[in-house]
């Protein structure tokens, strides 16, 4: 190999590098020159350091696994900012949602809420169970008190339908 | 008999690394007609050429077919040493072998070797019907028209002259000076860019070789190269340029303010006004939509100025007047325009008063500027206590304009400088950007110089600017350098707009039959090899209207454009190459598809009067014509064909790229 | 205009003031709501496990619009509104994952239609029934009131995929509130996220988020922030005590959905519009406007 990262002693994985680019149609990760005001403008870079630049340039190079098992994607609140703003119409959005993809895909570190939402889809249909809710004056409500209609429940072949979609591999 | 010599040219690899050219040439010598079949390293050599001459004169060869490059590349080449030999340079036909076969099927050189023998093949066939043909000479004018008063049109009309061309130079506005006039300083030397531009504008006004018309527009063009029919509008100024002497006396009593485009809308002027402080002409002029007169066309209204005025200059009946002039070439020098940064929304340009362009920042720093040069924040006249600048503005961006602006890097050193020279107080400057270009003469020196001027560079620009209360500006800027999200207050922001395609490009350009390259700028005909010209015959091009560029580029390229059209012109005649379009007048049945389809307005009717009828005939300016062949296409009599793209030419050659075997005929 | 509704997880199982707001206005403007078949999720969540998964609950979702036979359907979150457009975007332009999606569907018996028009509540009510309808029919002007407008990220980013409104300059959910006779506030932090997809893996710092923009707004004279995403909605308004906690500092910003605030104006019944279920306080917004 012609390029070693000194710190991690990793190399470039051009294999996983092809995975992500796979996923991205038309927003070009190639075409970053790192202008850096993905960053600049980034929502989650203040509380959780996530630096979308750093990552479209690891990507860029290959070390694409590190990035895969880290924690850093998980970080990015989803404003697209990035992909709005972004001088040569790359997307560190989408670029992040596929290394979430590739993580997944190798069953690294996954946020359990994400997998709570699978569960509670697989069961209800809907990602989030109908909560308790209260008014201002702490009287406990639901659906029914409300007069609104009932929620109505996905048909049967759905659960092994989207079991399917979520095996699919790109 | 037509006896044809092939000659395939190896080209060193080029060609040869994937077609077997022994094969070729092989094939070739036994082709009908062809009476010498050679190959050789590289046939646009001295030797390859004189092999060439030698069998025309050894074999009487009479047709020659070269298979070879692009004919872009050596077809004058080849067409000059045929002629050298004897033979009429338009019996040369070249195979392309290098374009079309080996570099577009370089990993398959069977396929390639096949292809490369049916194109000869299709040569040979259309070489027996070539037909000799002579260039035609026309006189020319000695004359140019430069369309644009800046920088570039001051200096290729200042070559043109001193080399005793007559120069017609039009500017739209009342004052020549252009972009280059409102510059404070220019860099990398810090010259006053008024010091080092008005002498020549002065020169231009003096000039006995040059009609200078400002306020006047090219409206029309007719004619072909050498020969331009061009009819200019001279806009009234509704004040007699022989009677003014440009004291301003009316400007002061008009009560009628309008913003001043000199200055960048940041001041206004009056409806009366002498363009700009080293305005030449030195003459007022009147808007005609905000003044009252004019706008109402009542003379009982206003007239101050024609009262005020004691040289009895003021002519509200001024008309327009449309002025014809004959001239050999034109340049094309209109310049550039800005970048309209409220299209970068996130910047805040146009919301908030504290951020300006880098034309607005150059309008102040100018001594006779808005401010009298001093630096201030616009929204509270007061010294700013920092500034950020910010590059790339509408450039580099697959949202607006994806090239480089090329002097956004330079313009803001300068800028940055000039605030460090200016403001005695204690000013943080800051300069955020993505890549800092210097490239030029004496650039990076001054990048050096900024560097040791306590300007901060930051790596990276902000995503998004922020207003206060007060309406000084913050924004978040992450740096490369130091890693870290960096909170910048500022109290003047200056945006590094880029360059944009003046809005006037599509009128001039359809004026002038001259295209536009895909961002917008003028085509020039070649980007390495031809960068000062169309490719329309006659049509040069300088300056910022090709392509976005600084003064030293800037002057080169019209000093370049005057070189070339003084070269085509200086002769008082040019040649025309001959592969134009030609009508059988009997057969024009008059129908006019031709004229109407022709891009190039390069087919007229002429009436013929004979044997009692008036019939009108379609009849092609040669000098015009670019022999592109849609008449031909077109002509539903066949009258009207291209020379050595006739009907029968072309379908020969198409015969023979269908048949293996021999084709038939032949001269 | 009949359309189909979709209305996602989250007004669903908890921002019902947003259901009954709509249900409850939307007749007063013509706007008759068809529910679908099933409740079901667009896919929002699943796209940063899985985003062919994801594309193919979005386009379920528009398949199941198909199946009321309506051409419009309106989806008055912001997060699933994002989503189905991706999803439609995909299928537009990715053949393979087309045919896949659309085998899996037919799997079902459902059928994707390219040509349902999706709707947000924003262009719903100021493109398709328009300001100078609202300002007819409302009632009860609201004069002397000033709102600021918290538009989301997902309905206006980002603009190549074709958004309700402006990115930079959203100006629509304003015009809405000026229709009903208010004044809106510009701010600083107008386009600053509600941090709300931060919650499945960083519950803290998705407060925070929310906290620092209900902080900014402390600082300005407003009478109401107002919100048209049950994301931001449930963020700002349902969350606003623990964001305070967060960001240790105290709010007290009264948060309405944009139909909820619309119904005010039209007259009807607070608790029908489930104002007694907005957790901010509320309450000298509501007196100030019945005085």
């Amino acid at each position: 190999m012609s390029l070693v990262d000194l710190m991690s002693m990793a190399t470039p994985n051009f294999g996983s590098r092809e995975k992500i680019l796979a996923k991205l149609c038309g927003r070009e990760i190639v075409n970053c020159f790192q202008c850096i005001k993905c960053t600049s403008g980034c929502t989650a870079l203040k509380l959780l350091e996530l630096k979308p630049h750093e990552i479209m340039k690891l990507v860029n190079l290959g070390f694409v696994d590190e990035l895969a098992s880290s924690e850093i994607i998980w970080t990015c609140a989803t404003c697209l900012k990035c992909v709005q703003r972004c001088p040569q119409k790359a997307s560190p959005y989408h670029v992040i949602v596929a290394l979430r993809n590739l993580a997944v895909e190798r069953e690294a570190k996954v946020p359990e809420g994400y997998l709570k939402a699978v569960s509670q889809i697989l069961e209800t249909g809907l990602a989030e169970a109908c909560r308790k809710i209260v008014t201002r004056k702490m009287e406990a409500v639901d659906r029914e008190y409300l007069r609104l209609p009932e929620v109505s429940k996905p048909k049967e072949s759905f659960q092994a339908v989207f079991m399917k979609a979520m095996e699919e591999k790109p | 008999m037509t006896k044809i010599g092939v000659y395939v040219c190896h080209c060193g690899l080029n060609i040869a690394g994937t077609v077997d050219v022994e094969k070729v040439t092989e094939y070739a010598q036994n082709l009908p007609n062809v009476t010498a079949a050679r190959h050789y390293t590289y046939m646009c050599s001295e030797p390859g050429q004189r092999m060439i001459q030698d069998d025309i004169k050894a074999h009487k060869l009479d047709r020659i077919v070269i298979a070879t490059c692009s004919p872009r590349m050596h077809e004058e080449t080849f067409r000059r040493a045929v002629a050298e030999a004897g033979l009429n340079p338009y019996l040369v036909e070249i195979v392309n072998l290098r374009e079309h076969v080996s570099w577009v099927h370089t990993h398959e050189p069977e396929k390639a070797t096949e292809k490369a023998k049916d194109l000869v093949r299709m040569g040979v066939a259309r070489a027996c019907l070539l037909e000799p043909l002579e260039k035609r000479t026309v006189k020319v004018e000695k004359s140019v028209l430069v369309v644009g008063g800046g920088i570039a049109g001051i200096q290729t009309s200042l070559d043109l002259a001193n080399a005793c061309f007559k120069v017609y130079l039009v500017e739209k506005s009342p004052s020549i000076g252009g972009r280059m006039a409102q510059l404070d300083k220019t860099f990398p030397t810090l010259d006053c860019s008024a010091c080092i531009l008005t002498p020549k504008m002065v020169d231009v006004a003096k000039h006995p070789n040059i009609t200078l018309l400002t306020n006047a527009e090219v409206t029309d063009v007719k004619g072909f190269v050498g020969n331009y029919e061009v009819s200019i509008l001279q806009k009234p100024r509704y004040v007699d340029a022989k009677k003014c002497v440009g004291c301003e006396l009316c400007t002061k009593v008009c009560p009628v303010k309008i913003p001043d485009k000199f200055n960048e809308n940041l001041t206004q002027k009056r409806a009366v006004y002498i363009y700009s402080v080293h305005a030449v002409p030195k003459i007022a002029a009147i808007d005609p939509t905000h003044c009252l007169r004019l706008k109402t066309k009542k003379s009982s209204v206003c007239g101050k100025c024609q009262e005020a005025c004691e040289a009895k200059a003021i002519a509200f009946e001024q008309q327009p007047e449309t002025i014809q002039v004959k001239v050999g070439g034109v340049v094309i020098a209109v310049g550039s325009e800005v970048f309209d940064a409220s299209r970068m929304a996130e910047l805040g340009y146009g919301r908030f008063r504290n951020v300006i362009s880098n034309i607005e920042f150059e309008r102040m720093s100018d001594a006779s500027g808005p401010t009298s040069g001093k630096i201030v924040s616009p929204s509270n006249g007061k010294t700013p206590r920092s500034i950020a600048f910010v590059q790339c503005v509408g450039s580099r961006d697959k949202r607006f304009h994806i090239y480089c602006c090329r002097v956004g890097c330079m313009v803001t050193l300068k800028q940055a400088i000039l605030a460090r020279e200016k403001i005695l107080e204690d000013v943080k400057i800051y300069i955020c950007y993505i890549d800092l270009r210097a490239f030029g003469k004496g650039y990076d020196e001054f990048y050096s110089r900024a560097r040791d001027m306590d300007i901060d560079f930051i790596a990276g620009i902000p995503s998004e600017i922020y207003c206060s209360q007060n309406e000084s500006l913050y924004f978040d800027v992450y740096d490369r350098g130091t890693n870290k999200l960096l909170e910048i207050h500022a109290d003047l922001v200056v945006l590094a707009t880029g360059l944009v395609p003046n809005s006037d490009l599509e009128r001039i350009s359809s004026l002038f039959h001259a295209s536009r390259s895909a961002d917008g700028f003028m085509l020039e005909a070649h980007p390495k090899l031809r960068p000062l010209e169309s490719a329309v015959a006659g049509i040069f091009l300088a300056g910022a209207c090709q392509g976005p560029k600084d003064i030293p580029d800037t002057v080169a390229q019209a000093s370049g454009a005057a070189a070339k059209a003084i070269d085509m012109l200086s002769s008082g005649k040019i040649e025309l190459e001959p592969l134009k379009a030609v009508v059988d007048k009997d057969l024009c049945s008059g129908c006019r598809i031709c004229e109407s389809i022709c891009p190039f307005a390069a087919i007229e009717m002429k009436t013929d009067t004979g044997k009692d009828k008036e019939k009108s005939r379609a009849e092609v300016i040669e000098a015009v014509c670019q022999g592109c062949g849609l008449c031909s296409s077109a002509c539903p009599t066949g009258a009207i064909k291209i020379q050595q793209f006739s009907n029968p030419q072309v379908l020969f050659q198409v015969q023979a790229a269908f048949e293996k075997a021999k084709p038939k005929g032949g001269k | 205009m009949k359309t189909a509704v979709f209305w996602g997880c989250c007004i669903l199982t908890n921002q019902l003031g947003y259901e009954m707001s709509v249900r409850e206005v939307f007749p007063k403007l013509d706007i008759e709501l068809v529910d679908l078949h099933e409740s079901v999720c667009c896919g929002d969540p699943i796209k940063s496990m899985n985003d062919f998964a994801a594309n193919y609950l979005g386009a379920r979702v528009i398949a199941l619009a198909n199946q009321t036979g309506l051409h419009d359907l309106f989806v008055p979150c912001n997060r699933c509104h994002f989503t189905i457009s991706e999803a439609k975007n995909t299928i537009r332009q990715n053949q393979k994952a087309a045919r896949r999606i659309k085998e899996l569907l037919k799997e079902e018996g459902l059928e994707y239609n390219p040509d349902i028009k999706m709707w947000h509540t924003i262009d719903l009510l100021h493109d398709h029934v328009g300001l100078e309808k609202i300002r007819k029919t409302i009632k009860k002007p609201l004069e002397g009131l000033r709102m600021a407008s918290h538009v989301g990220c997902q309905i206006i980013r980002y603009s190549d995929l074709g958004r309700v409104d402006d990115a930079e300059n959203p100006h629509k959910l304003d015009e809405l509130i000026r229709a009903l006779g208010a004044e809106t506030v510009d701010y600083a932090e107008k386009l600053d996220c509600c941090g709300s997809a931060l919650t499945y893996s960083h519950p803290d710092s998705a407060l925070s988020l929310a906290g620092s923009k209900l902080k900014a707004l402390q600082t300005i004279k407003i009478d109401s922030l107002i919100v048209s995403c049950p994301n931001c909605g449930l963020m700002f308004d349902a969350r606003q005590k623990d964001t305070a906690t967060i960001i240790g500092v105290k709010l007290n910003i009264p948060v309405l959905y944009y139909t909820q605030l619309l119904g005010v104006a039209l007259d009807i019944d607070e608790k029908r519009l489930g104002l007694h279920l907005n957790q901010s306080p509320i309450e000298n917004l509501l007196a100030k406007i019945s005085a």
